[in-house]
C-alpha cells in the first residue's frame, strides 16, 4: 500500500517530466511501427510470392531478432550517419520487428485454404485478386497477432534506447537503478506497461474492423 | 443437327514427376444443352478433365474446343469467368457474405450493383434458400448443404453457356441429395445450360446424364446416353459399376424423356393418352400413373407441352433389351 501511494506521489511530483519522457516514447514507438509496418508487411507479401527467398529471409529475421539489443543499439551508434539518437534508436527497433511481422505476413498468406484460391482462380479472378481479395482479407487474423507482439515488444524494447541518448522512460528507470528509487522504477514500468497495454487495445479494436467477421469464429476457437 | 459445344482431341495429361498418365488420349464431345456425366471410380481423372476445360489444368498434349475455338486462344481469366465452375471442395470466400461470395463472378464482370443484388437473390431462391435469411450470413454458419446450394449459386451466378459441376452434390446425405439432383434437372429444363458433370457414383450419372462417359485410370472406357451404357455395357469393369439391378435403375433413374416416343413420331397417339408425367421425371413414375389410371400408356410433358408417349410395351421391351445379355 506505502508503495503504491508513493509511486503515486513520485508521479503526480514529476508530471511534466514523465509526460516529455512518455511523450518521447510514444513517437519513438509510433514511428518505428508506421516503418516497420510498411516495410516489413511488403517483404512478407514478396516472401509468399517468390517462396524460394522465404526461409533465407526469414532466418535472417529469426538471426537479427536473437541480437541483444544493448549491443545493437551500440553499435548503430558508430555508424556516422547514424549516431546517438533516434536514428540508431528506430532503425534498431525496426529491425527487431521484422521478425514478428514478416513471418506473421507470410504464415498469415500461406495459411489461405488452396481450395479456396483454387476457387477464386476458377471464378476468374486473376492473380493480383486473388492476392488482394482473397490471401490478405483471410491473413488478418495471423498478421495482426504478428502486430500486436510486434507493438508490446517494441514499447519494452524502446526503454533501452535511453542509453544511446533517447529521452524516454527508459531513462526513469535507469535513473531509479543507479539512485536505488524504487518509485522511479516502478513508474517508469508501470507507464510503459500502460503505453503498451493502449497501443494493444487499440490494435484490438483495428483488427476488429479489418477481420471479417466470417473469420472470426476461428479465433474464438482458441 | 445439333451443335457440340465443347470438343475434347485426344487430350492427354501428365502431371510433373508421375509416370502415369492421369488422363490419357480421350476424345469426346458435348452438345449444346446437354449434361454430359463423367463417372469412374476416386482418381480416375474426372476432376483434371474439368480443370482441363477451364485451363486450371494444362493438357499435356491434345486440343479442346469450346464454340470450335481453341481455348489456348482465350486468356484464361476471361475464359473462366464465361464458365460456371462448381468445385470439388466447395471453396466458399469464408471472409465474405454469402451474398458476396454469390455476386463475385458478376462483380468481376462490372455488372450495376443493382443488377447483382437482383441477381443473387433469384439465384439463392432458385437453389432453394431463403434470401432473406442466409444472403447476410458468412459460410461457416451453413450446414454443408447450404454451402454446395451456395457454391452451384455462384456457378450459376453470370448466367454462363457451360457449366463445370465436380461433385456438386457430394456433401450431403442421399434424400437431400436426391432432392437436389431433381431440383437442378427441373431448373436445366429452363436454363438449358451445357453442363460437364462429375460423380463417382453410378446412380447420379444415370439420373442427371443426358450423355455418360464412363472412366477408369485415366481412360475413356465408354460413352453414350445412360440407355447405351445400361444396355450395353462394354465390359466387366462397367458392368459391375452399374451393378446387377439394371432393370430397376432403368425405372429408378432413368428419365421418362430417355425412354419415350416422341411426338413427331406418333402425333396420334398423344391425343389418347389422358395421363401425363413430366419429361424429367424417372419411369417408374410413368408404371405409377399408368396403375392408378387403368392405362397403359402415359403422355411426357416438357412444361405444358406434350413431348411424347410411353407405354408399358415400351418399358417392358427396354428392359427386356437391358437384362437380354445378363448371364
Ligand atoms: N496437381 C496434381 N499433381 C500430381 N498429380 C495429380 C494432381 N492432380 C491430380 N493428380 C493425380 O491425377 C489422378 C487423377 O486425379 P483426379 O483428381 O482427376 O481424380 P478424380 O477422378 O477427380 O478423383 P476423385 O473422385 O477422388 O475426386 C490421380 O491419380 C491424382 O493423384
Ligand atoms: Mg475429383
Amino acid at each position: 500500500m506505502e508503495v503504491i501511494s508513493s509511486v503515486l506521489k513520485f508521479i503526480v511530483n514529476n508530471s511534466s517530466r514523465i509526460m516529455e519522457y512518455t511523450g518521447n516514447h510514444l513517437s519513438l514507438v509510433l514511428t518505428v511501427l508506421v516503418f516497420s509496418l510498411i516495410l516489413w508487411i511488403w517483404v512478407g507479401l514478396l516472401i509468399s510470392k517468390y517462396d524460394r527467398f522465404a526461409n533465407s529471409v526469414i532466418g535472417l529475421a529469426n538471426i537479427l531478432f536473437v541480437i541483444p539489443s544493448i549491443s545493437l543499439f551500440g553499435l548503430f551508434v558508430t555508424i556516422p550517419q547514424l549516431g546517438l539518437g533516434r536514428k540508431s534508436a528506430a532503425l534498431a527497433l525496426i529491425i527487431y520487428a521484422m521478425m514478428p511481422l514478416v513471418r506473421s505476413v507470410y504464415r498469415g498468406v500461406k495459411s489461405v485454404d488452396p481450395w479456396v484460391i483454387d476457387a477464386g482462380k476458377g471464378m476468374g479472378l486473376s492473380p493480383a485478386q486473388i492476392l488482394y481479395q482473397i490471401q490478405i482479407p483471410m491473413a488478418w487474423p495471423v498478421v495482426f497477432a504478428g502486430i500486436r507482439v510486434a507493438v508490446v515488444m517494441i514499447t519494452g524494447m524502446a526503454t533501452v534506447a535511453t542509453f544511446i541518448g533517447e529521452r524516454n522512460l527508459g531513462r526513469l528507470i535507469h535513473h531509479g537503478i543507479t539512485r536505488g528509487s524504487a518509485e522511479m522504477i516502478i513508474a517508469g514500468a508501470v507507464v510503459v506497461s500502460v503505453i503498451a497495454l493502449m497501443l494493444d487495445y487499440i490494435m484490438g479494436l483495428l483488427e476488429k474492423k479489418v477481420t471479417s467477421p466470417g473469420l472470426r469464429h476461428r479465433s474464438e476457437d482458441y | 443437327m445439333l451443335e457440340k459445344l465443347i470438343q475434347l482431341h485426344q487430350i492427354k495429361k501428365v502431371f510433373p514427376n508421375t509416370n502415369i498418365p492421369a488422363v490419357d488420349e480421350i476424345t469426346f464431345s458435348i452438345e449444346k444443352g446437354n449434361i454430359c456425366v463423367f463417372v469412374g471410380p476416386s482418381g480416375c481423372g474426372k476432376t483434371t478433365i474439368l480443370r482441363m476445360i477451364n485451363r486450371l489444368v494444362e493438357p499435356t498434349s491434345g486440343n479442346i474446343f469450346i464454340d470450335g475455338e481453341n481455348v489456348l486462344n482465350v486468356d484464361s481469366d476471361e475464359l473462366r469467368r464465361r464458365i460456371g465452375y462448381v468445385i470439388q471442395q466447395i471453396g466458399l470466400l469464408p471472409h465474405r457474405t454469402i451474398e458476396q461470395n454469390v455476386g463475385l463472378v458478376p462483380r468481376l464482370l462490372k455488372w450495376p450493383e443493382a443488377k447483382i443484388t437482383q441477381r443473387v437473390v433469384e439465384l439463392l431462391e432458385i437453389v432453394g434458400l431463403d434470401p432473406a435469411e442466409s444472403a447476410k450470413k458468412y459460410p461457416y454458419q451453413l450446414s454443408g448443404g447450404q454451402m454446395q446450394r451456395v457454391g452451384v449459386a455462384r456457378a450459376l451466378a453470370a448466367d454462363p453457356p457451360i457449366m463445370l459441376m465436380d461433385e456438386p452434390f457430394g456433401a450431403v446425405d442421399p434424400i437431400v441429395r436426391g432432392r437436389l439432383q431433381d431440383e437442378f434437372l427441373r431448373l436445366q429444363q429452363e436454363v438449358k445450360k451445357t453442363i460437364c458433370f462429375v460423380t463417382h457414383d453410378i446412380n447420379e450419372a444415370i439420373k442427371m446424364g443426358d450423355y455418360i462417359v464412363v472412366m477408369n485410370g485415366g481412360k475413356l472406357v465408354q460413352q453414350g446416353t445412360p440407355m447405351e451404357v445400361l444396355s450395353n455395357p462394354v465390359n466387366h469393369f462397367v458392368k459391375d459399376l452399374i451393378g446387377d439391378d439394371r432393370g430397376v435403375k432403368l425405372l429408378d433413374l432413368t428419365r421418362a424423356e430417355s425412354l419415350m416416343t416422341a411426338v413427331t413420331e406418333s402425333p396420334a397417339a398423344a391425343n389418347d393418352c389422358f395421363c401425363f408425367i413430366d419429361a424429367i421425371q424417372p419411369v417408374k413414375m410413368a408404371l405409377e400413373v399408368m396403375m392408378k389410371n387403368d392405362s397403359d400408356m402415359v403422355g411426357i410433358r416438357r412444361g405444358k407441352n406434350v413431348v411424347g408417349t410411353l407405354s408399358w410395351a415400351d418399358i417392358k421391351k427396354h428392359i427386356h433389351k437391358i437384362s437380354g445379355d445378363q448371364e
